[in-house]
């Protein structure tokens, strides 16, 4: 090998890092997965996982706008917003196709007015991400409660939905195929437009941002009403998928969109992101919790086990100790 | 005249930008509109009542304060208390009063190691308090699941002290006639004033204020700052198990999910009894008024007859209004200063 492509390899390996360690790590679970468990390395596990991972990884997108654009952001509504998404909408489309723009129109306006919410608060008020978000998620959850109290949940998704969400193509899963989609089109506004360039921008640094003439309280509530917006369409497919809505079908890809954005390599302080390292960070995790399912670990190993592993990631990725 | 009114008006301003004066004048008139909403809230039985169900969400934002002056926030307190509860009932056997000590010592061995990862990871690696205290939230959610999938367990029959002395069976008569009066988790409370007073009159007291206003020139003073912050969560652990010893005493049963509405709360109460988001500034004691506050909202709705389906709407709504509220009120007041300055 010559010096020269030695010197790429390691440049390569250096910027894609943490790509490669979650690929790494995602063969290796598999692969201890199949040790532990027989049957647990075949196409159709890795396709299933594939599948649910893409969710988990839709989600992701909205942690990693907000956490790109610095000032410590998260977003912990992004559940709830998806759920009442799929519960309003339910009623609408009833089964059919012919008012599935209505219900994106629902979409669109709810993500709009939650994430409007959580950016002005968090941006122009100056208030911690997290308190306003979690907040925000009571104030949706507690919503949902007035609205189902004495009324049950009805309505179905349109078949247009159902197709995207819970059908193949040939053996490949259609939500993997928009998942492959969404990921190219992420990437290219990213890196090749404007847009990204501002985001990166005030997350990496906000004075010069600002002093470079950047509104950077605008660009953060951006990031976050966008966020939102992502989460409400997702409701749509999270319905798709299900066939039915219910009250806390959304709740649980909290967390894991999280750890998927930490283990791919998104910097809680902003200023990156690739949303390929999320993506694999999303695989990441449902191989592992996978795993805990297949070993019988129930709700119980599923928290315990989501919990320990963002713990861990975070104090390695993300932890800066003085060194004395 | 018009230059008296301004004077008047500037004094009532400055008044109320006192955090303290305005939780207590808050306090003052929540008090009026709860006492017009229940009629008999001043009689003892029903003051006792109102004690205890205000006790737990006052030791939660105890320690939540202690925490927020040092700089950080903890948004795992509620997950801890369930985990606390189940180990609780976990260790005690019915019937043999020793396993009640045993789980005391367990239970705060386990509360003060919590507190250590907790502060491990804010203060000691540096890595945000929010993000860190949310993933260990769901640790401890887990590692209650696992000890108590669903709620129950066994209780020893003094742990009834901690909630109804006359609940003992045996005591004897000086704490029947105490409990008609004296709700012993007001000795909690005390108890936890007591620590906090302590300690807040010690170098390490001096020091959480001192990390929570400026981490890093408390750090170039030669402060530990890592240290500081661990014990600040070790302290908010302790009154967070103090608050368990309380739903014990109660329910006699644990439960892995019951603490979460918690969390939030205490945050929003200790914004409202005047502790500053970005740390260092406030007291804990007038946190203590925060939760009051937060707590006689919950009453007022409560007596005011509002359907329970809009319970979690309305408390999270009272949470971002009592968040945002000292925050736009200050944003204001300092633009309005900065134009009074300018020459116009």
């Amino acid at each position: 090998m010559s010096p020269r492509t030695q010197t790429l390899l390691a440049e390569f390996y250096d910027r894609n890092k943490k790509i490669i360690t979650a690929l790494l790590a995602i063969v290796l679970v598999f692969i201890l997965g199949q040790v532990v468990v027989s049957g647990f390395l075949t196409i159709h596990q890795v396709l299933i996982t594939m599948k649910l991972a893409s969710f988990i990884a839709l989600f992701g997108l909205c942690q990693m706008l907000v956490m790109s654009a610095g000032g410590a952001g998260l977003d912990l509504s992004v559940g709830y917003t998806a759920t009442i998404t799929a519960i309003f909408t339910a009623s609408v489309m009833n089964g059919a196709n012919s008012n599935l723009w209505l219900a994106i129109l629902i979409a669109i306006g709810i993500g709009l007015v939650v994430g409007l919410a959580n950016g002005l608060l968090s941006a122009y008020v100056k208030l911690p991400s997290l308190v306003v978000t979690l907040a925000m998620s009571q104030i949706l959850q507690g919503t949902i409660n007035v609205y189902t109290a004495g009324r049950l949940i009805s309505g179905k998704p349109s078949p247009v939905l159902q197709i995207l969400a819970a059908k193949a193509s040939g053996i490949i899963p259609n939500i993997v195929l928009l998942l492959l989609t969404v990921t190219v089109v992420v990437m290219v506004i990213l890196y090749r437009t404007k847009l990204g360039a501002t985001l990166f921008g005030v997350g990496e640094n906000e004075t010069a941002a600002y002093l470079s003439g950047i509104n950077t309280r605008r660009v953060r509530t951006i990031a976050f009403t966008m966020s939102g917006i992502i989460a409400s369409l997702i409701g749509l497919l999270l319905i798709g998928n299900m066939g039915v809505a219910f009250k806390d079908m959304g709740s649980d890809y909290v967390l894991p969109s999280i750890a998927a954005a930490v283990v791919g390599g998104v910097s809680l302080r902003g200023g990156n992101g690739n949303y390929v390292g999320v993506v694999l960070g999303a695989i990441l995790l449902q191989t592992v919790l996978n795993l805990l399912v297949a070993l019988g670990w129930g709700d119980a190993g599923k928290w315990t086990g989501f919990g320990i592993v963002l713990y861990v990631l975070l104090m390695a990725y993300v932890g800066n100790r003085r060194k004395r | 005249m018009e230059s008296n009114t301004q004077g008047t008006s500037r004094k009532f301003r400055q008044l109320f930008a006192k955090p303290e004066y305005s939780s207590i004048l808050m306090l003052v008139v929540m008090i009026v509109l709860a006492a017009i909403l229940q009629r008999n809230f001043f009689r003892p039985s029903s003051l006792i009542l109102t004690i205890d169900a205000f006790s737990p969400l006052i030791l939660l934002t105890m320690g939540q304060a202690v925490v927020m002056l040092s700089g950080s926030f903890d948004l795992s307190s509620g997950a801890a208390l369930s985990l606390y509860t189940c180990v609780l009932t976990w260790i005690m056997k019915t019937g043999e009063p020793f396993s009640g000590v045993v789980a005391l010592l367990v239970t705060l061995a386990v509360a003060i190691l919590v507190g250590i990862i907790n502060g491990f990871g804010a203060g000691y690696m540096r890595v945000s308090s929010v993000v860190v205290t949310f993933a260990t939230a769901y640790v401890w959610l887990g590692i209650g699941l696992f000890i108590r999938p669903t709620p129950g367990g066994d209780s020893v029959n003094w742990f009834n002290a901690f909630y109804d002395f006359r609940n003992v069976e045996g005591a004897p008569q000086i704490f029947q006639n105490l409990g008609a009066f004296l709700p012993p988790v007001l000795l909690l409370v005390l108890l936890a004033c007591g620590i906090w007073y302590v300690i807040s009159r010690t170098r390490l007291g001096r020091y959480i204020y001192a990390v929570g206003g400026n981490e890093e020139s408390a750090y170039r003073s030669g402060i530990n700052t890592a240290r500081v912050q661990i014990a600040a969560y070790v302290i908010n652990s302790i009154f967070v198990f103090l608050a368990a010893l309380f739903f014990v005493g109660q329910n006699q049963s644990g439960d892995a999910r019951f603490g979460d509405p918690f969390t939030l709360r205490t945050i929003a109460a200790a914004v409202v009894g005047g502790i500053a988001l970005t740390g260092g500034k406030g007291s804990v004691y007038t946190a203590l008024v925060g939760a009051v506050i937060i707590s006689l909202v919950n009453k007022v709705i409560f007596f005011a007859n509002i359907s329970y389906a809009y319970g979690t709407l309305v408390a999270g709504l009272i949470v971002i209004v009592a968040i945002a509220g000292p925050q736009i009120y200050q944003i204001y007041n300092k633009r309005s200063a900065e134009i009074k300055r300018s020459p116009a």
